[in-house]
């Protein structure tokens, strides 16, 4: 069993509170950061090459270290928008504790020099809100936010900002809009958030998970935590596993591991009977795996070099129940109704690929449109503004590859099916 | 504030070594090299590129993925390259995503033959679109406000005309709805979008989903010409091209000048002209009633205008002017060029020896106070007013004196952080608030402009103002600061050039001595003495002012005499006017006026006389002629050479000279001469 | 100040050019209720920029008006001094924000990926059967909620409930009818970690 360190003592009573936080060594990390220079606390960040969790795995010490120096306002924002399909990890750290992002967050300000934050949390996460508001309070009054925190000299204001519902606020620049009180449409980069961010400021964007990750980096030192996981994917990971398995949920593993050991060791596998036809490893964004995958060590390198990536660390788990044109037809319909419409190729591509799926589950396509669905695809992929267009092309574009019998199959028969004169079938 | 310094360097496209400036976006600095990158999205004028249609894609050297030309900047060294099959089929796949919903109705639209769409679909696209679904339907075309149309079938969400209300004119009231597929074009609500710059969002779009109301079906691209000019409807002075067909302006664009308008056209400048070629706009469309546009001379015969020939009115109005000599009085019109007031003043001056002829309606300001504000180091030019650290609006509201400059002012705000401060005309007067002024530019930076109004020179207190203008002038060293200076908006669009011309009461061409004769309101009082008794009203209607029409109901009464030159019977014209030249509107007319900044701009013909219509040189030499002088005037250029020779900081000059874009005579070398 | 009903919004509808502009709502003609001007100046507060507070603003117009209507829109714009049509535009963005009348009680029921593996499709049908005609409540089908855990699962009014089967609709609907707290035995808030390895305090 893996070390937890997120999920040490996550179903602890009360341990939203501060009082249970604390005496379970909360804010501990954080006295012990704010006793180091804010240049030995990146280093420990650095050293623990902790990569961020909220979906593109860039290092965390790498990014604070952007941040340009000198006394101009700069800003922290958590992203807590959590809306890639399947993914539910920050949702639980939120709901269960609290004040372990909070710490994160103030230590990673502290080392990045930022003043202002705001936990940019999904309009949707109504009560995980109320948790961090109330827990939020607490800290305020113990004095773990606010001005000269704990004499240290650092001060840190925060907020939590409630989204409304809009998947692309969770990319960083649309989520920077969206916080200025705009259409959460991404922005043209660069300049780089780390530039050029919320109000036109140096910011630091991080994932819930990524911030969370922080205390225990900081008490066990960057280069013990690097010790965890592997050489390039090091520290522990939240999975959540969802769709045909017996035990879905969030599951603390240890990078590295064989991704048979999560959804089967863990999460129980398909039911009785059921064998994996496919899996998304990193969310919906991510193109899917077959039952052929299933011994891929689940970390950033070796599920990049499987064709697919690690994103969020949500598994969706297709049983061979399902037919193919079900799976790519949901996506890309999330992803149509998600499209901020800012750019071409994603606005055009997501609405034209909907319509072609649609059209081969009514029975009125023809293998050259097949063709014609993965070219669109290719069209889309590095072509957009964001990423959020790659995301439904990358996905349908390995279910055509991986599945094109399948879909071959599914059109002659909703063909012939469409073909029966009406009535006939009486 | 430090204007952008521009460094040239070299960068490789298509396989050619171009030059370009530093930081150039690659779509600018590929036209260097004759590469054209295809565009929807990309407008300069809207402020930073937005990377929105994705048009633009093109391959650098040493990065993975295809690259945004409208937003990179080119470096030193770049290696571009446009023509592989990579970006060309990035290309064919932005447009075929484009059409997949656009309805190609290319026939029935007035884009049609102009169209960024039509004409990147040729050179870039598939050819062929595999997009077999139905495309959408929408009602269209629909009413978007009173002079626009939309058609949300045809638009292709570049985001253009929407930046444009949010970031330029900042009236935020044209916006996206909706997400995605389903984004759309919309105001609130249904209400209408009506703000000063609107139809700009018409010229702006680059396919057919935004057409002007009034233009609509009124002409093919082919079946039009284009002429430059200048608008003349306010002290902006907009360069403009006048879209002409039978003869008959039928479209107002921007001709873009950025040190005059920016690209940009206010709606009174766009939309009133139907009334230029005196065409009735088309049911309801129209901005302006035209009304009757006068086109042949009239004597007032039995009480009642009637129309005559050029022969009759010409010796009518000699009569008239050679019985009252030296006791007439000349107003001219804000409109009138340089070469017609000057013809005049010299026709009241030397050819009926009298010195009463006026331009400003604000009363005598002394010449040395004209002279000094007419320094050289003192003026400020329109781009000043956006990289200045501050400016002093001083007694105006520029959106109604001069809305063109309103554009610039936000630019300079938004873009460059220039503080904008606002004073009336009594802050000025007063030592205490107008030390408090000084302070507050002071602390912005030393590059101060100071945007003030003719009205502040106005009135028993108007040479007062003007020194204590000057005086803040002094005090803030505007006349040592690069960047810095004064920018007076005249009431008249060519106010400046009529002063410099020579038509003010008490100042030759050139602000040069004369003897002293009466403003316009000494005119009045004159007329109404007895004093006066012959009115000559270079187009103007002095009565049209609700400030004064009293007063100049009692003139018009008792004067025996008034002659004018007009397009239309406004009332003072219409009761009391003996003869009445038609006159022409400023797409008819030849000459040059001159910008609030010093600019000389031509006026050039884009389209005849309607009906007997005569040039207003050509009256005026007519009519020197018949009461004794002869103006050596054959030519419109004649007219202008004159009137350049007359002015000692003028010398030199030549039309060609101020060509198509203008000149400043500051920033000439004879520019020494006024001091 | 505005009554155009909800259908006439859209992309079929030409402006009515007997309107005015909609330029930032005059206070002296565009009435605010007290606590919601309140609520709003008090958001505009907390950010460096008062237009951050779009979002908090429209929400808390939203509880006071039951959905995005012309009238709270200009009422949010007039405390925040924006044009109407720059918050209109963020309304129409958000999937949370309503741009026509719906029922008080909102039940948002997943469809998206996991929770449709998992019948989620039958659920939100039966859902919306269930509520029929009745004006009280919001069904909608919504994307992926963050709760796959407890698929197929819905949001009743920011509570998130599952795994539900179409057994349990009745009650969830009797519930929020009734004023209950939904489905207590179904609420994702009670439930323990999946993860077994997780700690308790051990
Ligand atoms: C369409 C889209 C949606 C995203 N959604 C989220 C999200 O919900 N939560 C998140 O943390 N990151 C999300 N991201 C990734 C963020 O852009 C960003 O990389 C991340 O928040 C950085 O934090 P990290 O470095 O700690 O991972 C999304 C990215 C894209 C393109
Ligand atoms: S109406 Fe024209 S300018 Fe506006 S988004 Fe559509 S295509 Fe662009
Ligand atoms: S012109 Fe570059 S993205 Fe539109």
């Amino acid at each position: 069993m893996s070390e937890k360190l997120l999920f040490k003592d996550i179903d602890e009573p009360g341990l939203t509170t501060l009082a249970v936080y604390e005496a379970r060594g909360g804010y501990e990390s954080l006295r012990k950061a704010l006793q180091m220079t804010p240049e030995e606390v990146l280093k420990q960040l650095e050293a623990s090459n902790l990569r961020g969790r909220g979906g593109a795995g860039f290092q965390m010490g790498k990014k604070v270290s952007f941040l340009p120096h000198g006394s101009i306002e700069k800003y922290l924002v958590c992203n807590a928008d959590e809306s890639e399909p399947g993914t539910f990890k920050d949702r639980e750290l939120m709901q269960k504790n609290p004040h372990m992002l909070l710490e994160g967050l103030i230590v990673a300000s502290y080392a990045a020099g930022t003043t202002r934050s705001f936990i940019y949390i999904r309009g949707e996460y109504a009560q995980q809100a109320d948790v961090l508001d109330a827990a939020l309070r607490e800290a305020r009054a113990a004095g773990y936010v606010g001005e000269d925190i704990l004499g240290s000299g650092h001060s840190l204001s925060l907020l939590v900002h409630r989204g409304a519902g809009a998947y692309i606020c969770g990319e960083e620049t649309g989520l920077l809009d969206s916080l200025e009180g705009k259409r959460g449409n991404p922005r043209l980069k660069p300049p780089f958030p780390a530039n050029q961010g919320l109000y036109q400021g140096p910011t630091l964007i991080n994932n819930v998970e990524t911030l969370s990750t922080v205390p225990s980096i900081i008490r066990m030192g960057g280069e013990e935590y690097a010790r965890l996981g592997t050489e390039q994917s090091t520290g522990t990971k939240l999975v959540s596993v969802s769709g045909h398995v017996r035990r879905p949920g969030n599951y603390e593993i240890e990078l590295g591991v064989p991704s048979r050991e999560i959804i089967y060791g863990l999460a129980g596998g398909p039911e009785e009977g059921r064998t994996v036809k496919c899996w998304f490893p990193g969310g919906s964004s991510a193109p899917v795996l077959t039952a052929d995958d299933l011994d891929v060590p689940y970390d950033f390198e070796s599920m990049a070099k499987a064709g697919s990536m690690l994103g969020s660390g949500a598994i969706i788990v297709v049983d061979d129940s399902t037919s193919i044109l079900d799976v790519a037809l949901k996506t890309a319909k999330f992803y149509r109704h998600e499209s901020c419409g800012k750019c071409t190729p994603c606005r055009e591509g997501t609405n034209w690929t909907v319509k072609m799926l649609e059209r081969i589950d009514r029975g009125e396509a023809t293998p050259m449109d097949l063709e014609i669905m993965a070219s669109v695809q290719e069209h889309i992929i590095g072509h957009c503004l964001c990423v959020l267009g790659d995301a439904m092309a990358m996905p349908i574009g390995s279910m055509i590859a991986k599945f094109k019998g399948e879909f071959e199959a599914h059109m002659e028969t909703r063909r012939l099916e469409a073909q029966v004169p009406a009535g006939a079938s009486a | 504030m430090p204007r952008p310094q521009e460094k040239i360097i070299t960068f490789t496209i298509d396989g050619k070594e171009v030059q370009a400036p530093e930081n150039a976006m690659l779509v600018d600095a590929a036209k260097q090299g004759d590469v054209e990158i295809p565009v929807f999205c990309y407008e300069p004028k809207l402020g930073n590129p937005v990377g929105a249609c994705r048009m633009c894609l093109v391959e650098i050297e040493g990065i993975g993925k295809l690259q945004t030309g409208c937003s990179t900047p080119v470096k030193d060294g770049m290696v571009v390259n446009t023509q592989s099959e990579r970006v060309k089929e990035a290309q064919r796949a932005v447009v075929e995503f484009l059409l997949i919903n656009h309805p190609l109705d290319c026939p029935v639209c007035d884009k049609g033959g102009e169209c960024p769409l039509q004409d990147i679909t040729f050179g870039w696209g598939p050819g062929i679109s595999r997009f077999v679904e139905p495309k959408r339907h929408f009602v269209k075309p629909l009413e978007l406000s009173s002079k626009i149309a939309i058609d949300r079938e045809r638009c292709i969400l570049c985001y253009r005309c929407v930046r444009f209300s949010q970031e330029i004119s900042e009236d935020y009231q044209l916006v996206l709805l909706e997400r995605g597929a389903h984004s759309y074009v919309s105001t609130f609500d249904g209400h209408p979008y009506e703000a000063p710059f609107s139809g700009n969002i018409v010229e702006l779009c680059p396919v057919g989903a935004l057409t002007s109301r009034p233009y609509r079906f009124r002409a093919r691209p082919w079946d039009i010409e284009d002429a430059g000019s200048v608008c003349t409807l306010c002290p902006s002075q907009c360069n403009v091209t006048l879209t002409v067909r039978d003869e008959r302006v039928l479209r107002v664009q921007a001709r873009e000048h950025p040190e005059v308008d920016d690209g940009w056209l206010c709606d009174r400048g766009r939309f009133a002209y139907p009334a230029l070629g005196g065409i009735r706009p088309a049911d309801g469309t129209g901005t302006v009633d035209p009304g009757e546009r006068i086109t042949e001379p009239m004597i007032r015969d039995g009480g009642e205008l009637r129309a005559v020939s050029w022969e009759r009115a010409l010796e009518e109005a000699a009569a008239g002017l050679t019985r009252a000599g030296e006791r007439t009085g000349a107003l001219v019109g804000g409109q009138t060029t340089n070469e017609e007031g000057f013809l005049l003043a010299r026709t009241v001056r030397e050819g009926l020896g009298s010195p009463h002829i006026d331009s400003r309606r604000a009363g005598t300001l002394g010449l040395e106070l004209h002279r000094a504000l007419n320094d050289p180091r003192l003026q400020a030019r329109v781009s000043d007013l956006e990289f200045a650290h501050a400016v002093l609006v001083l007694a105006t509201d520029p959106i109604e004196d001069a809305p063109i400059l309103d554009l610039r002012l936000r630019k300079g705000a938004r873009r460059h952080g220039m503080r904008i401060v606002q004073a009336t005309a009594a802050d000025l007067l007063d030592a205490e608030r107008a030390g408090g002024l000084v302070g507050q530019l002071g602390e912005a930076g030393e590059e101060v402009v100071i945007l003030w109004h003719e009205r502040l020179t106005a009135g028993p207190d108007g040479a007062a103002s003007a020194r204590a203008l000057l005086d803040l002038a002094e005090t803030l060293s505007l006349a040592d600061t690069d960047g810095a200076g004064l920018l007076e908006i005249p009431a008249g669009t060519n106010g400046r050039g009529l002063r410099e011309a020579g038509v003010l009461p008490n100042a030759g061409p050139g602000l040069s001595d004369v003897a002293d004769g009466l403003d316009t309101q000494g005119i009045a009082d004159g007329l109404i003495a007895g004093e006066l008794s012959c009115l000559y009203l270079l187009g103007t209607d002095p009565s049209q002012d609700p400030a004064t029409d009293s007063v100049w109901e009692q003139a018009f009464e008792r004067a025996s005499t008034v002659i004018a030159h007009a397009m239309f019977l406004t009332d003072g014209i219409r009761a009391h006017a003996n003869v009445v030249f038609p006159a022409q509107a400023y797409a008819e007319k030849e000459g040059t006026i001159v910008h609030p900044d010093g600019r000389i701009q031509r006026l050039r013909p884009a389209v005849a006389h309607p009906g007997a219509t005569r040039s207003e040189w050509q009256v005026l030499a007519d009519l020197a002629k018949l009461v004794g002088i002869d103006l050596e005037v054959l030519t419109g250029p004649m007219a202008s050479q004159q009137l350049f020779d007359a002015v000692p900081f003028y010398e030199g000059l030549t039309l060609q000279e101020i060509g198509g874009k203008g000149v400043r005579w500051q920033e000439r070398r004879q520019a020494a001469a006024v001091s | 100040m505005s009554s155009s009903p909800a259908t006439s919004r859209g992309w079929d509808q030409p402006a009515d050019l007997e309107k005015d502009p909609a330029t930032i709502p005059d206070p002296a003609t565009t009435p605010v209720p007290d606590a919601l001007r309140r609520e709003i100046e008090a958001h505009m507060a907390l950010y460096p920029d008062t237009r951050s507070a779009a979002l908090p603003a429209l929400q808390a117009a939203q509880r006071v008006h039951g959905w995005c209507s012309p009238e709270a829109i200009e009422q949010a714009a007039c405390v925040m001094r924006v044009t109407p049509a720059e918050l209109d535009a963020v309304v129409t963005f958000y999937d949370m924000l309503e741009t026509e009348p719906v029922g008080a009680s909102s039940v948002y029921v997943c469809t998206n990926i996991s929770c449709s593996l998992r019948g989620a499709d039958a659920l939100y049908d039966a859902m919306r059967e269930a509520a029929g005609e009745d004006a009280a409540f919001n069904v909608r089908a919504f994307e992926c909620l963050g709760a796959c855990d407890i698929a197929p699962m819905a949001s009743v009014d920011g509570v998130y409930v599952g795994p539900l089967s179409i057994e349990d609709v009745p009650r969830l609907l009797e519930d929020v009818r009734a004023g209950r707290d939904v489905l207590p035995d179904k609420q994702l808030v009670k439930r323990a970690c999946a993860d077994a390895g997780a700690g308790s305090g051990a």
